[in-house]
């Protein structure tokens, strides 16, 4: 059995897809297997091969998942790209049906390896979803908005995507505390996608960002009070309110922040 | 009316106007689909997005206020009636547009829920409302989502000009019978009601086809499979042949006299008419009317004026008065629960008010929900077989929604199923095994029979119904430090 290992990438993840298919094609699919790093625990008897990511070949594998098994695969699998589980070897598996079956394969719900895609998507795409809903930007003298999230997922692209649409004209940023990257969005960058880049931040910076939940900015307490006034007291129900609203999306929510 | 210690500052102001608004309902940003635009703020997801939920598990969508608290009328249930002696506080166009645009950017909200006491008179009030939309449209560029509240009595120029301006309208009908509205709000009638609803809604279907779209709103897609249901075409052209009978009553001759800058786009196109519909609520349990009366209303109103939402209220006891229920009266939120689950029959699964409710039997069953109560009714048509029944008939099923039938429908042709396979799809296997079969057989030996599965899905329900009934305290393990108070 060959493992091939790759990062925790899109990029990576594609080729490592078209390296083992390929390898694959000889040594037949069950004696495949795909497998994210870091491998913790390496078994003494497979043979591991490590990939890096090359442009040519995610390009191959990108366009012909969007031909022969249609724009919505290509999204299952880019989510679950984005997954904090080890979905790489679902996608693999996935594709093999997909290539099989293709455009239909995303309806076929009673084949283990789509029910699974369709598990793993849906996970990504709630979270990102809550993260539209309860993420919180902080002013810094009406000139920038910073976010900070610490999603499990590694979904802050998929946030800053609806945020550029939403705020087209205002600078913003949203920060990944846990993975130390931002996703900025800066108005003078007009050659970029929907002038959106990405950014590793050193520790020093992410320091230094970490303070802007404690700027000073009026609005946050004009909007606590609203929050603690649109409750209705006898319908008190915190169970529900617990249900909607996970105490772990509540780390970075202006009006949950004090408690 | 006097501002007996005027001068409010904002936050007093904000936390004065929202207590007063927040028995509003219709807290909800859905049903229009709109892009950002460079130089503006604001798009709009046709899903809605919630942003926060409130201390009751209700949804933060939109900022909720009044422009005012003032009011002429005398609404009994209403905590605002003139006869109450709470304080009270005006906002400008100014400061509501303020609090709209710096809470949007900062992601708190979805957009602004405008509503107010009718200050002066209903024309005067309407007018200052539009004036603020329009302010927020234009000097403000918001192009996020607005919701409406027109006051009944307004002119037709100001409900044109507020459709124009607003994703949703909507006018409360407050009260399911005349002689209700009667008794607790003195200074309304059915007629100032329905009739701007009326107008409104014949707008919204011209403004619709104006630019190539049905007349008709946008439903859940899967109520085009479904035979019975309550928006099928011919079921909303009879109902809705009472309201032609009386003449063209839409308000699109106002379209080019109200266009201010914000409603005409850049491409010269005048702005849809209240894209995301109207919507109206109605309170419960204030009156002595049925459920059977408020389905049939709620029916009525689907059917006759398009609506989008029907939103109930479960009436909180606020007011003392001789014609309300008294001030101890529990509030009913299981009844409000059961109505809006029977709404979703209506309006997702193809029910007719008739079928769940009868003259017979005029209220929803305490212990069951209303689809078991119905499925129950009708054992003679289960089991189902999911290998094979179509769509409307699994919607019927307790325990399958329009997601799991659409996928069942899906999932069946690549491949047989199996009650695993129903369960990942997200079938409510503890309601639905009683009334399906996969292959042939059940999940387990069940005799169909009334009895039985009754006593079987009230024990599934008991826990559920005694959430509701009892959310207001807040169980928890003890805790020896926070309870006695002894120091960590």
């Amino acid at each position: 059995m060959r493992i091939f290992t790759c990062e925790r990438q899109y990029e990576a993840m594609m080729t490592c897809i078209y390296d083992a298919w390929s390898y694959a094609l000889s040594a037949g699919h069950e004696n495949v297997r795909l497998m994210p790093e870091p491998v913790y625990q390496p078994s003494l008897f497979e043979e591991y091969v490590h990939i890096d990511a090359d442009e040519e070949k995610v390009k191959k594998v990108t366009r012909s998942i969007q031909s022969k098994i249609g724009m919505d695969a290509y999204i299952h699998i880019y989510y679950a790209c984005l997954s904090k589980e080890d979905t790489l070897d679902d996608i693999y598996r996935f594709l093999r049906v997909g290539f099989r079956m293709g455009k239909p394969v995303m309806q076929a719900l009673s084949v283990p390896e789509v029910l699974r895609m369709m598990e793993i998507r849906r996970n990504v795409g709630n979270e990102a979803h809550y993260f539209r809903e309860f993420a919180r930007f902080h002013s810094i003298d009406n000139q920038v908005y910073v976010c900070h999230l610490e999603p499990k997922n590694d979904v802050i692209t998929l946030v800053a995507e609806h945020f550029a649409d939403r705020m087209p004209s205002e600078y913003f940023m949203i920060i990944d505390d846990n993975r130390s990257y931002a996703v900025i969005h800066d108005l003078k960058d007009t050659e970029a996608y929907h002038k959106l880049s990405i950014r590793q931040l050193e520790p020093a910076e992410l320091q230094k960002l970490k303070q802007t939940e404690e700027y000073p900015d009026a609005y946050r307490g004009l909007w606590k009070t609203f929050f603690d006034t649109i409750g209705i007291e006898q319908r008190r129900n915190p169970k529900c309110q617990r249900n909607l609203m996970p105490i772990r999306m509540r780390k970075h929510t202006v009006e949950f922040m004090d408690e | 009316m006097f501002e007996i210690a005027g001068g409010f500052d904002i936050q007093e102001k904000l936390h004065i106007l929202a207590d007063a608004a927040k028995y509003d309902v219709a807290c909800t940003s859905s049903g229009v689909k709109r892009k950002g635009q460079e130089g503006m703020l604001g798009n709009a997801e046709s899903c809605g997005i919630c942003h926060s939920f409130a201390s009751d598990g209700r949804c933060i969508s939109l900022l909720k206020i009044l422009m005012t608290n003032h009011c002429i009328y005398d609404c009994k249930y209403c905590v605002n009636r003139v006869s109450n002696d709470v304080p009270r506080a005006t906002f400008t166009p100014e400061e509501i547009c303020e609090l709209t645009v710096e809470f949007y950017k900062r992601n708190y909200i979805e957009g602004l829920f405008l509503s107010s006491g009718v200050l002066k008179d209903p024309t005067y009030t309407m007018e200052k409302m539009c004036e603020t939309l329009s302010l927020l449209r234009t000097k403000y560029a918001f192009n996020g989502y607005i919701h409406v509240k027109t006051i009944p009595g307004a002119s037709d120029e100001l409900l044109a000009a507020a459709g124009f301006l607003a994703d949703r309208i909507s006018v409360n009908l407050e009260l399911p019978t005349a002689e209700g509205l009667k008794k607790l709000a003195p200074n309304k009638s059915f007629q100032t009601i329905l009739k701007p609803m009326e107008r409104v809604s014949a707008t919204i279907a011209e403004s619709r086809q104006a630019i190539g779209k049905s007349g008709y709103m946008e439903r859940s897609r899967g109520n085009a499979y479904l035979p019975g249901s309550i928006f099928e075409k011919n079921r909303m052209r009879l109902a809705q042949q009472e309201r032609y009978s009386q003449g063209n009553s839409s308000l699109w001759e106002y379209a080019h006299s109200t266009a201010v800058p914000a409603i005409v786009s850049e491409r010269g196109q005048i702005r849809e008419f209240a894209p995301a519909g109207q919507s109206t609520q109605m309170i419960i349990g204030a009156t002595d009317e049925n459920d059977y009366t408020l389905l049939q209303t709620t029916q009525r109103l689907y059917q006759t004026y398009d609506l989008k939402r029907v939103f109930y209220s479960a009436y909180i006891p606020i007011n003392e008065d001789q014609a309300l229920p008294g001030l101890d009266t529990p509030v009913p939120l299981l009844r409000e629960h059961r109505l809006y689950q029977a709404d979703w029959l209506l309006r997702f699964y193809g029910f007719q008010a008739d079928e769940l409710l009868s003259e017979t039997r005029p209220n929803f069953n305490v212990q069951l929900d209303p689809k078991c109560d119905w499925a129950l009714r009708h054992l003679g048509e289960f089991p189902v077989e999911v290998r094979t029944a179509s769509y409307d008939v699994l919607l019927r099923v307790p325990g399958i929604g329009p997601k799991s039938a659409g996928r069942i429908v899906n999932a069946r042709r690549y491949g047989s199923i199996s009650f695993e396979h129903l369960k990942k799809m997200g079938v409510v296997l503890k309601r639905a095994h009683y009334f399906i079969t996969c292959g042939g057989k059940m999940m387990y030996r069940t005799p169909i029979e009334e009895q039985y599965i009754t006593r079987q899905l009230t024990g599934v329900n008991t826990r559920e119904n005694w959430q509701i009934q009892h959310q207001q305290e807040d169980h928890r393990q003890m805790s020896l430090f926070d309870d006695f108070g002894i120091a960590r």
